[in-house]
């Protein structure tokens, strides 16, 4: 039982934030709170995909001087998986392009209906 | 990987994740968010992607909080929930 | 609706608890994710790119077209925050 918490205790951290993330997106009122939730979500699941990139005992994704000109063969075991990394680091910048569309579009909802709450603006709406 | 370290920084992310959504005011939620990804960097720090680390920081924690303030002044900072 | 998205966030949040009892464990060297396509980037990358950093070398290198289509991504939410944002001139 010890040894099945020490091993998946990250796994149960990470969909606890990702809960987090996902109640705020259903059940919050406030527009910017919902962006909020958005962005806790989207880095509890890159948090996922970073972890499974890790192996114990392994350094950096980054050659040594050794491995670098020498003749040694390259310990696979020696180095991180660095393809998670890659992935990423690309969905990291696409994390921001879309809190950037998401606040330009809460910025014309606030001009159209002077308020950020969701229950009002679709009693004006109606 | 120190253990205690690592627990340390996980009490941390999931404090600054709870508060960030109860706060009633919109600015201190987005700071708080922002400590939240500083947090986080420090995680993925810890865990050996340094080149996801440096452009959370840069990009995520930076320029997303000064996204949100930027949006929470043209808007309103009070809210209900 | 509260009490609805919580019952929601509960149920889906057991689930995925429920599954991590199949997932390898956390840090385990030799985790399929970790052995069948990584150790081909990490053998060949000082051969083939000559770069010592080999995140750098296939975000930028193996896969630059990925990156290419990034930047799109990002010029393309640029341009729609501007035409959402402007004034329009009355009249």
């Amino acid at each position: 039982m010890f040894d099945l918490v020490m091993a998946k205790y990250n796994f149960w951290i990470y969909i606890v934030l990702m809960m987090i993330g996902f109640y705020a997106m259903i059940a919050k009122n406030n527009l910017i709170k919902k962006i909020v939730g958005i962005n806790i979500f989207q880095t509890a699941i890159i948090l996922f995909y970073i972890s499974i990139s890790f192996k114990r005992g392994a350094t950096l994704p980054i050659l040594t001087e050794s491995d670098m000109h020498g003749h040694t063969t390259i310990e696979i075991a020696q180095y991180l998986n660095p393809l998670p990394h890659v992935l990423m680091l690309t969905a990291i910048v696409v994390m921001v392009a879309t809190l950037g569309v998401a606040l330009a579009i809460a910025i014309l909802i606030y001009r159209k209906y002077h308020t950020l709450e969701e229950d009002e603006i679709l009693k004006e709406a109606k | 990987m120190t253990i205690a370290f690592d627990i340390v920084l996980q009490v941390f992310i999931l404090i600054c994740a709870i508060a960030a959504i109860t706060v009633r005011d919109l600015l201190s939620s987005v700071m708080i968010l922002g400590a939240y990804s500083f947090f986080m960097c420090l995680m993925w720090a810890q865990m050996g992607a340094v080149d996801v680390a440096f452009t959370e920081a840069s990009v995520s924690a930076g320029i997303g909080t000064i996204l949100f303030i930027a949006a929470l002044m043209k808007t309103t900072r009070r809210s209900r929930d | 609706m509260k009490i609805l998205g919580l019952i929601v966030t509960m149920v889906t949040g057991a689930l995925l608890m429920y599954g991590t009892a199949d997932m390898p464990d956390w840090g385990d060297p030799n985790s399929p994710a970790n052995s069948r396509i990584s150790p081909r980037y990490i053998e060949k990358t000082e051969i083939e790119t000559a770069t010592p950093n080999i995140v750098t070398s296939i975000l930028a290198d193996y896969r630059g077209y990925d990156t290419l289509g990034e930047t799109t991504v990002i010029f393309t939410a640029g341009v729609s925050c501007i035409l959402l944002l402007r004034r329009r001139r009355k009249g």
